[in-house]
């Protein structure tokens, strides 16, 4: 708990709710949801199939506007934040990674990688350095100028985790990372996410169904038609 | 929230140029538009400066004080026009004449010390030295009181091809033409061309018109110039002319051309050629804009998740935005460049065919293509803000 005080929660949810009008009839996907997570921390969001997960995982990740409640992200009010300053956050604080990989298909790693440093003013020449040296990391050096077509799924999310990784960000978000891949490459894609979050104190949040991964996390989320539960506890 | 900087130029040129190659041929056929748009715009700025560069061509070959006067019979047959008009009963009823002289054309060949050369016989009235400019370089014109002579008087082409070297046509040779010997008393300088005039002085050998009958039994006089006085209504001369010459004929009429009625109809069919391709140009373009918009709007839907990838990698909406503008400038302007070309091939082939020097009219380049590329830009905006105001999760969860 002293941790708490002396470093401010980089997420805090206050009774965050969100609703679809589907059909003129309100239809309630998130209900009061309150949650506070630390720098440093390795979260599991787990739950059943169109239970809330990618809504919350949304939400976090600012790509979608919760309805009611609070939402404070690295000290940043987000209702308040204006579209650019939602986005200028997503740049510098935020990696996604998607269950699909959602790389470009018409550029290559490199530009992939690179993508994100040119959202912020970053020369072409200075962000393909970057780029290398993040594509490096993954062990994919010698593929950077293949195009994501050419590359096998495992190959892709790493290439999907050296782009979320590039801009330095201080949160991990992963739908499902390892949901498209077999065991033995959802193992390697799992290591390398839990020694970033180890050596780098990068925050991960996974959304997933294997228990086996959600093992492996600090935190495990749950969501329940829409309410937000916490298993176990630190 | 540290400060951000402009996605850099050489970034956003590379990603047009990357997603333009890949557009494929449905841009293709937009394009087509964009290039007739673009390439009649260009061809029609280039014409339009050849033709006043054309008509600026005739004002100074001959100047617009000038008037030609020829004689058409009025009725079919051999009616033989008068070989003597009394230019001075013209003079005295139409104020504003400086110069007033006949010519009676015929030609044939003009033999000197063995060599011969072909020529026009120009039997000419004094006054012919001024109404039509004529300079000389050695010599003098024929006089008033040369009307009985053989005298001659030779332009530069015909006096060249008649001289050897060492032997060149001089100030006092004689030259023969059928059995008579004519005393050469001047040498034109050589002249410039006169597109409107009936005879070339370069080409003419002039001589006293009272003489033309040793040479030819039956000369009829072919055309009167008129040279009018400093700041004259040429319409009113031609006019009141035409009238004081008609008095002398009975079976010819009097048909006066006044050059600026010539520059002033050709400029008159220039500018509705011109107005026809800029009404196709304008057309075109705003066809070609639509298809632009098309490509684009389509170009957009197909890469809603693309856009809500870049969301999410913190693309702003305006770098959204910018992107597809980008492409959409980037698209029209190739169709530009290729109507640049296309216009310009246009043009050089219009003047080729009116038989006009083709010169590159220095706003035709930038107009066209500049208007080419606002329409892209205006074409563009629509597409490229619907992109720009998409939702990152709901440009995500497109399939
Ligand atoms: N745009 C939308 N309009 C209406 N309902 C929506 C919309 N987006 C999501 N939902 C609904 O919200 C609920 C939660 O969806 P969500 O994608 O968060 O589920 P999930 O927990 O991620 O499921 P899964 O494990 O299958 O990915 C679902 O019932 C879904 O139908
Ligand atoms: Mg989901």
């Amino acid at each position: 708990m002293t941790e708490h005080f002396a470093q401010p929660p980089l997420i805090a949810l206050q009774g965050i709710g969100k609703r679809y009008q589907l059909a003129g009839q309100a239809l309630s996907i998130l209900d009061d949801v309150c949650l506070s997570i630390t720098r440093g921390d390795s979260c599991g969001i787990l739950g059943a199939s169109g239970s809330g997960k990618s809504t919350l995982l949304n939400i976090l990740g600012l790509l979608d506007l919760p309805n009611s409640g609070q939402y404070q992200f690295a000290g940043h009010d987000i209702f308040s934040a204006t579209p650019d300053e939602l986005a200028a956050i997503r740049n510098q604080q935020i990696g996604f990674v998607f269950q699909s990989f959602n790389l470009l298909p018409r550029l290559s790693a490199l530009d992939n990688v690179a993508l994100p440093l040119s959202y912020r003013g970053v020369s072409r020449h200075e962000s393909v350095a970057q780029a290398l040296r993040m594509l490096d990391q993954v062990g994919l050096a010698e593929r950077a100028h293949h195009h994501p077509a050419d590359l096998s799924g495992g190959q892709r999310q790493r290439v999907a985790i050296a782009r979320a990784l590039v801009g330095n960000p201080s949160v991990i978000l992963a739908d499902e990372p390892t949901g498209n891949l077999d065991s033995n490459t959802a193992q390697d894609i799992m290591d390398l996410l839990l020694t970033l979050n180890r050596e780098q104190q990068v925050t991960l949040i996974i959304v997933t169904h294997d228990a086996q991964i959600a093992e492996r996390l600090q935190r495990k989320i749950l969501v329940r038609n829409g309410v937000v539960s916490e298993a176990g506890g630190l | 929230m540290s400060l951000r900087v402009e996605q850099s130029l050489s970034q956003l040129l590379h990603e047009a140029f990357v997603s333009l190659r890949t557009l494929g041929k449905r841009s293709v056929l937009a394009l087509l538009g964009i290039v007739i748009g673009s390439s009649s715009v260009v061809a029609l700025i280039n014409i339009g400066h050849n033709a006043a560069v054309d008509a600026a061509m005739i004002f100074k070959d001959m100047g617009t004080d000038t008037l030609i006067a020829q004689f058409p019979a009025k009725r079919s047959g051999n009616l033989s026009m008068r070989a003597h008009l009394d230019l001075d009963a013209v003079r005295s009823a139409v104020p504003g004449i400086a110069h007033i002289g006949a010519l009676s054309l015929f030609s044939g060949p003009i033999v000197f010390h063995g060599r011969t050369a072909n020529a026009n016989l120009v039997g000419t009235t004094p006054a012919i030295h001024e109404a039509m400019r004529l300079e000389l370089r050695e010599g003098r014109f024929l006089s008033p009181f040369d009307a009985n002579e053989t005298y001659a008087v030779i332009g530069d082409q015909v006096a060249q091809a008649l001289g050897a070297p060492g032997d060149p046509l001089r100030l006092g040779d004689r030259v023969r033409i059928h059995d008579y010997l004519f005393l050469i008393v001047g040498i034109l300088h050589n002249q410039p061309r006169a597109m409107l005039m009936p005879v070339q002085a370069n080409e003419s050998l002039f001589i006293p018109a009272e003489g033309m009958r040793r040479i030819y039994a039956n000369p009829q006089i072919g055309n009167v110039i008129i040279r009018a006085a400093p700041g004259q209504d040429m319409e009113r001369i031609a006019r009141q002319a035409a009238v004081a010459l008609q008095r002398q004929l009975t079976d010819h009429s009097v048909d006066i051309t006044v050059p600026q009625q010539m520059i002033d109809g050709m400029t008159r069919q220039s500018r509705t050629f011109a107005y026809l391709l800029l009404a196709l140009g304008a057309i075109s373009l705003v066809g070609g804009g639509v298809g632009v918009m098309n490509v684009m709007l389509m170009n957009v839907s197909q890469r809603r998740r693309e856009i809500g990838i870049r969301m999410a990698l913190g693309a702003r909406q305006r770098d959204i935005r910018n992107l597809f503008l980008l492409e959409a400038v980037t698209l029209t302007a190739v169709g530009a460049l290729c109507g640049a070309v296309l216009g310009i091939t246009a043009a050089w082939l219009y003047a080729w065919l009116s038989g006009w020097v083709f010169s590159l009219a220095a706003a035709a380049l930038p107009l066209g293509v500049g208007s080419t590329l606002l329409v892209g830009l205006f074409f563009g905006i629509y597409p490229a803000v619907s992109a720009s105001r998409l939702q990152p999760v709901e440009a995500l969860r497109d399939e």
